[in-house]
Parts: structure tokens; sequence; C-alpha cells
């Protein structure tokens, strides 16, 4: 026998045992009667103790058995559970999360000292049930702490066998004929309807009712997973290539031969990427306890309802939605659902209620997070907008109700009258939208004053074979578009070509039913001049970003095609128009457009509202950085410089403590969002003397992922918005120049100057 | 020789059935009470069962008894694998029909003895 292997079992086992736990805490806190839960919880801590003890973990033993001596008395009802209780029995979990993730790591259990924790069970155990009741109205649940590290995920996925994965379509004579009297340049294969997903997804919802069926199930590692999914691609590649070569072919039996080929393949496709796929409940099974905790600690009371739980999707979108979520769902909390007793001032019940829904949409994913709590004030936000000089007074008059609420995804925005440590450092909702967005999701906020706010979350199933638009740009060359931005194709001819489309102060529109539709040249999109046009057609490709719509002017426009998305090479990474790259039917490659990067390079959209909006007020500056009006983050280095840094050069503000700054070569370094990111001081830049005093440090995030560099900064002072207007050009290096801000000289930091001197670029040159 | 080894921690069944092995037997496995009766029917030549007390659908309390109403496993030996904390209820376990138990955690060599008892080994 393996000790390898039943050590790595116990662990699996473990940790989706524990992730059950946390709801059924929630749950038996509402109910403590719940037998059939308690039992259940019960026998999870009672597994862990046993298979614990075979394999020599003798301090999670120990720990588990005093869980389980408290759980047995509660669950033969001696005793009764109270928040206390709870409150201690959560510590065990957490305990035995924290001991798990320590065997994962380095193979023993850590023997870290929890005594106190026994002992406090020990001592809950052998209360009489009387005093239990008073001691608990007395004194109301502590706060618990949050546990310090997300639950091992073992590398592992649930493969469901036979009964989800169907076998590939046997009907291939009869579906043939008819896919043949197609047209046989489609190449678009059957994708199949959302009904039919959805009765999968029954499907699996009944196999986890029956455990008996689990037998039909077997773990398969992920990395497998990932290596199938980019063979299936490659595939799907050939199969593209041979599609083409067969239209041009009159062989009958090597045409039916390529429509089978072509059925297969889909087929194949959709069940390797099923085999990826997760359902969301995996991470919406963390939030009962998460809003639990935190509705604790912030004098809430909210219940948590989801519906949708089994609905699926691409692990790696799981993984890329699960922080925003959090988020989400900690905001909600936090600054929608109101105390008790306000709620109850108002009518409502004290009891607010967090809705979680998920659902498959037109090939995407909803997810709706919804609350019943205060709403956000429209007129509220634009004073905050107008006062933290993000947009000016008059443009906040034009807003409508729904813009103005959207200011809260800008960067910088937080709502919350005090910053709490729980969310909102004031650069919250930004990073929420500028994660869903990388994926290609979408994200938009609903919310009326008073009764609640919604915030719906759009996002593609997979990211790795996506349907898309084929068109060419003036030099022939073909360009992908994702055909989720796609929103209608218009052909101007003759006349309507010539005289269709009007200039507004230079930018080019086309009245779409009364409409005006913003344009974009495709070739202009690249920055390559104008080509020669042909006056007698325009192609119109209306796509949408954001909430906006602009329509692209292209050549030609091809046909659809499934395309795999391949990631750009390192040089063309940070191009903002294009997302990535495919390899077309005939072998060549085609660039994938970012419809969001075209439409925010075309000032269509800007990169972030406020930008958009100052440039409008800025008029006839526009386009002279001297006089832009620009955003600015106040801060002060060291003792007393004060200094001025772009806030476009700001990704994320951050705090750290002191002990969490690493040392790395001649290198202050501290682990960030699963990379080491390598961070500069300031002042050490500046004045040659290190950040001095406190226990945490300010830090300013510039670049993103591993290209991230911390700037440590002594205090944050302020977000302005200012014309930039150089009083004095600097010779002292990493300083742009001298701009009066509030009527005190400040100095704006030259960042790039900054971060490339320092031996922090050395770090990420090289990543 | 068939096992038969009854326990809802996958874990857990891989370290018995691991045992179980190194004493020489075929090893069956069930994830509770319920399963073990459907994988007996089909393997009635089965001559013990490593049985847990603490399981969802039918524990093994219930799967004793329930071995102990059906006539045809009189020649089946019945082993509760039990903890400390449910040593108090051993002697339901003894009259509902087990012939041995063993505490959690135990070594090959605490189970070949009492398969020796059971004279399952020699």
């Amino acid at each position: 026998m393996n000790e390898n292997e039943i050590v790595r079992e116990f662990l699996v086992e473990s940790a989706e045992n524990l992730d059950q736990l946390d709801q059924a805490f929630v749950q038996l806190e509402k109910d403590p009667h719940d037998r059939t839960n308690l039992a259940g919880i019960f026998r999870t801590i009672h597994t862990i103790k046993g298979t614990s003890g075979f394999l020599g973990f003798g301090t999670l033993e120990r720990v588990a058995h005093a869980g389980e001596n408290l759980l047995s008395l509660l669950r033969e009802g001696t005793l009764a559970l109270d928040a206390p209780m709870t409150s201690a029995l959560l510590r065990v979990v957490d305990a035995t999360r924290r001991m798990l993730t320590h065997v994962e790591a380095t193979g023993s259990d850590g023997g870290e000292d929890y005594s106190s924790l026994i002992a406090e069970l020990e001592r809950l155990a052998t209360r009489t049930p009387d005093t239990s009741a008073v001691v608990a109205e007395a004194a109301p649940d502590a706060p618990v702490p949050l546990p310090a590290l997300e639950p091992a995920n073992p590398p592992i996925a649930v493969l469901q066998t036979a009964a989800d994965v169907d076998a590939p379509a046997p009907q291939g004579a009869a579906s043939l004929q008819v896919t043949q009297a197609d047209e046989a340049g489609t190449t678009v294969p059957n994708r199949r309807s959302g009904q039919d997903r959805r009765s999968g997804d029954d499907r699996r919802a009944q196999d986890e009712k029956a455990p008996a069926a689990a037998d039909s199930s077997l773990r398969i590692d992920v990395g497998l997973l990932d290596r199938l999914m980019n063979l299936v691609g490659e595939l799907v590649l050939a199969r593209n290539q041979i599609l083409q070569y067969t239209a041009t072919q009159t062989d009958s039996a090597f045409v039916s031969a390529t429509q089978r080929l072509n059925l297969v393949t889909s087929e194949l496709q959709e069940g390797v990427m099923k085999t990826r796929m997760q359902p969301i409940g995996n991470i919406w099974t963390k939030f009962p306890r998460i809003v639990r905790d935190l509705a604790v600690q912030c004098g809430r009371e909210v219940r948590i309802e989801m519906e949708g739980r089994d609905t699926e999707l691409d692990k790696t979108i799981i993984e890329a939605i699960k922080d925003p979520l959090t988020h989400i769902v900690r905001n909600s909390v936090d600054h929608g659902i109101e105390p008790p007793d306000e709620r109850a001032a108002k009518g409502k019940p004290r009891e607010g209620v967090l809705s979680l829904r998920a659902f498959h949409e037109g090939g995407q994913i909803n997810i709706e997070i919804a609350d019943d709590g205060a709403g956000i004030d429209p007129e509220k936000v634009k004073r905050k907008a107008v006062s933290r000089g993000i947009i000016a007074s008059e443009q906040a008059a034009r807003l409508g109700d729904h813009e103005a609420t959207r200011l809260v995804f800008l960067p910088g925005f937080s709502t919350a009258e005090k910053i709490s440590n729980i969310s909102g450092r004031g650069v919250g909702m930004d990073v929420v939208k500028t994660n869903i967005e990388k994926i290609g999701g979408q994200v938009d906020i609903h919310s009326v004053v008073g009764s609640g706010t919604t915030l719906k979350i759009k996002i593609p199933l997979t990211l790795a074979i996506i349907p898309a638009l084929i068109v060419a740009g003036a030099d022939g060359e073909r360009y992908a578009i994702p055909q989720v931005s796609l929103l209608e194709l218009v052909r101007l001819e003759g006349t309507q070509a010539r005289t269709g489309i009007e200039s507004i102060q230079g930018t080019p529109f086309y009245r779409l039913r009364g409409n005006l539709l913003p344009l974009v040249y495709l070739d202009e999109a690249f920055e390559r001049g104008t080509a020669q046009r042909d006056p007698e057609v325009v192609n119109i490709v209306v796509l949408k970003a954001d909430d906006r719509q602009f329509g692209l002017i292209v050549d030609a426009i091809h046909d659809t095609e499934e395309i795999v998305v391949k990631p750009l090479g390192k040089q063309l990474k940070g191009i903002a128009t294009f997302a990535g790259a495919t390899i077309m039917g005939d072998g060549r490659v085609a660039l994938i457009l970012d419809v969001m990067g075209i439409a925010q390079r075309a000032h269509v959209i800007s990169e972030a509202r406020d930008r958009r909006i100052s440039e409008g007020d800025a008029g006839d500056h526009a386009g002279d950085p001297q006089h832009d009006l620009q955003a600015l983050l106040v801060c002060r280095v060291g003792d007393a410089d004060r200094m001025a840094i772009p806030l476009n050069r700001v990704a994320r503000l951050e705090e750290f403590p002191t002990t969490s700054i690493e040392r790395s070569g001649s290198q202050d370094v501290v682990q960030y969002r699963g990379v080491i990111m390598p961070l500069i001081d300031l002042s050490t830049v500046f004045t040659g003397r290190p950040t001095q005093g406190g226990d945490l440090r300010q830090v300013v995030v510039h670049g993103e992922g591993d290209r991230s560099v911390g700037l440590v900064v002594g205090q944050i002072l302020d977000i302005v918005n200012e014309r930039i207007d150089i009083q004095r050009r600097s010779t002292r290096h990493g300083v742009l120049g001298s701009v009066v801000i509030q009527q005190r000289v400040t100095d704006l930091i030259d960042v790039a100057a900054v971060v490339g001197t320092s031996s922090a670029s050395d770090t990420w040159a090289a990543a | 020789m068939k096992a038969l080894v009854v326990d809802d921690s996958r874990a857990m069944r891989m370290i018995l059935t691991g045992m179980l092995k190194e004493c020489g037997f075929d090893v069956l496995e069930a994830k509770h009470g319920r399963e073990a009766l459907t994988c007996l029917e089909s393997n009635p030549d089965t001559t013990l069962a490593l049985i847990d007390w603490n399981m969802p659908e039918m524990n093994g309390l219930e799967l004793l008894q329930a071995l102990k109403a059906d006539g045809r496993y009189g020649s089946l030996r019945r082993m509760m694998v039990t903890t400390e904390s449910e040593m108090a209820n051993i002697s339901k376990a003894m009259d509902a029909g087990a012939s041995e138990y063993v505490m959690k955690p135990f070594t090959v060599g605490v189970i070949q003895d009492k398969l020796r008892v059971l004279g399952l080994v020699s």
C-alpha cells in the first residue's frame, strides 16, 4: 500500500468534506435541532480524526477528537448548540484546514499549539445546558477570525464518466445527409442548444442526490485535462483545414468522410470541454461561511440564497471569477445590507437577503448577486465622484441614474463613508470589473434606493475555443472578432456608401435606425494610416464594448468560424488591440481583435470613464499633455516630500504589514496575488533613506500580474483631478517636474523612470 | 478468501484494504451498509467484513442487524472498526452479531492477531 497515495486521498476527501461543513454549520445555527445535519458534521470530523490517527497526524487527531466530543454531546441532545459553540467548532474546521495545508506542503501536521482551542472545546463540552443558554445571551458571539489560508485545492477534478459525456453521435448517416445539403463552406459545428445543456445539469444534480451513482466517476489530473484540451484545439484546427480543402473537392466519399470527421470533432470538443466544467456551486459553498462571519463582524443579519448552483463553467473561468465574486458578496454584506435596527425602522425584515443566481443564456453564463439593502443613491455617487475630482459637477448633472451608479466601477472610488477593513480600500469594484473583463465578461450594476442592488455578470462558457467572425483589413490580412461582442453587420452600397457616413467634429458616424453610431476604421485602429478605400461598398461590423456600441469598418466580411484561442507572444502581449491569435483553416495565423481595446484606443469608450469625461471637458486642450486634466494620486514620500503619481499608472492601492516584506538578493519583495512583487521604496529613491515607522507599508501597485511593481509611499493623502501645468521641469532623476496641487508645490513622479532604474525592473524583465 | 471493507471514507477504505491485502485477502469495498448488502448479495463467498460505525444511509449497527436477520450470512465474520468514543456501544454491536472489534488506529499486526482468533489466518 502506498502511503503517499493514501495521504493524498485523505487530503482530497477532507477538503471536500470541510467545504461542505462551512455551509452545514451556517445551516445548523439556523436550525440547531437538525439531526441529519449534526450527524453529517459529526461524521466528517470523526472520519478526519480516525484517519489522521492511522496516518500519524497527532495534533490533527487531538483537535478533531476534542471537536468530535462536543459534537457527540450535541448530537445526543445532551447539550444545545449556542453561538460560542458554533464559533469554537468553526475554529476546529479552520485549524483542521490549516493543518491539512501543512500536511500537503510538508507531510506533517505542523505541530502548532492548539491547546487553548482544545481546552475551550472541553470547557464547552462540560458545561451544563442551563448555564450555556445564559452565557449565550450574555456574551454574544465573538468575531471569528477569517481563515487565514484558503483550503488546499488539490489539482484534481471529478470527471463524470458515461453518464455525462455523450457518445459520439452514431446517427451519422441521417444527419450527414442534412449537413451535406447545407453549403459545404459552413464550418460552424452544431452548437448544442441551451435546453440540452440544462438537461445535462439536471442529470448531474440527480447524480449528486444519489450517492450510489458516484461510483461511475473517477479522478483525473487537471494537467492531463489541460493537455487533452490543447490537443482537441489542434484537432479543431486540423479539421478546419480539411473542411476548407474539402470545399474544393468533388469526390463524394471524401466529402462524406470529412463531414463525419467534422461531426465527431465537434462532439469530442464538447465532451472534452465538459470534463473541464465545474459547477459554480464549488465556489459558492464558501459564501455562507464568509457571509456568516462578516455579518457577525459588522452586526448584520443576513440570509444567503442560491439558485443554479449546478450551472457549469470552465475550470479556468471558475478560478478567475472566484475573487471578484467574493469581493462582491463581501461588499453586499458590508455596504449593501443595513444594520437590523435600521432595516426595522424602514419597515423591512431585520434579516437581509443576499441572493446568488447563475444560469445559461445564449452561450454565456449569467451570474446575478442581489441584496435587498439600502441600494446606491446615484446623487450621492455623483457628489462623491465630484468631490474626488473624478468628474466635473456639470458632467455629473448630465449623467442618468444608471450611468451615475456605474461610476462605482471607476478606479479610486468607494461608496462607503468610512473605509472598513472588510471591503473597500477605495479600490474595489474597478478591480472586479477589470478581472471580469479580462476573461471576456461584462459586469453591470442596477440599484434602487431603499430596495437593493443587483450586480449582473456575463461571462463566456469557455476561453479556449470561441465562435468568431472572420473579417479582412485593407491589406487582405484576416482578423477574428469574438462573436460575443458582435451585434450586427451593416453593408452600405452605392450612394448610401458615399453619403451614409457623416462626420461630426472629425469623428465619423453612421445613423443606424436613428441613433448615431461612432465608426472606427480597422486600419486606423492599427495606426497604419488611411488606406485606399472602395467608395462603393462599406462593411460595418456593429460591436458592443462595455455598454456602448460602435461600428468597425472592415474591407471584407468572411465567415464565422470556431477558433482556438492561442495566447500572443511576449512581444505582442501589451498591445491592447489584439486579444490573441488563432490558426486559420489554410494554416495562416489570424489575430483576434480585442474589441474593448479597439474601442478604447479609438476613444469610442475611454479607458476609464473619468478620462473620457475629462477629455470632453478639456476640449481644445485635448491631446496637449501639459494641459490635460489628469487624475493624480497625492502621497507623502519619506517624512516630508509631497509627491504625485498619475492615477493611470496606479493599478491598486495596498497595505502590507512590514513582516510580510521579504528580501530577495538586494531587492525587497512581497507575495501578492500569487506572484512575487518587487517593492521600490520611493523614500529610498528620492531621499536615500528608507520609509520608517509603523508596522504597515502603504504600497501603490503599478502594472499587472507578474509585471507588477509595488511603490512604497509614506502615506496616501488624496486623489485629485488637476490640469497638469508643469511649472518647473526637473533635473532630478525620477521626477517629471513640479506642479501646483491644492496651492502646494508637488513633485510629479516619473513612474517609468523610477521603475526602470530600480533593480526591480530586472526582476520583472526576466519574468 | 474474500473480505469486504465497509467505510464511508475513501482514505480509510484505502488503508483497510491495504492491510487486508497484506493478510492475503481479495478485498471488496462498500461505502455504507446498504451498498455492503448489495455487494454481499453478489459475493456470497465473502468470509470477513470490516465494518465502520458511522456511515450515511445505513450505519454499522444497522448493517449488523440486517445481516443477522438474513439467514444467508451465517458464516460471515463481522469485525467492527471502532474508535475509543464508540467503545461504550461495543456490547450493542456484539449483541447484533459482531464477532470481533478493532480500535482505531491499529496496525496490520493487530488485525492479524484478531483474524487468528477468528481462525481466518494461521
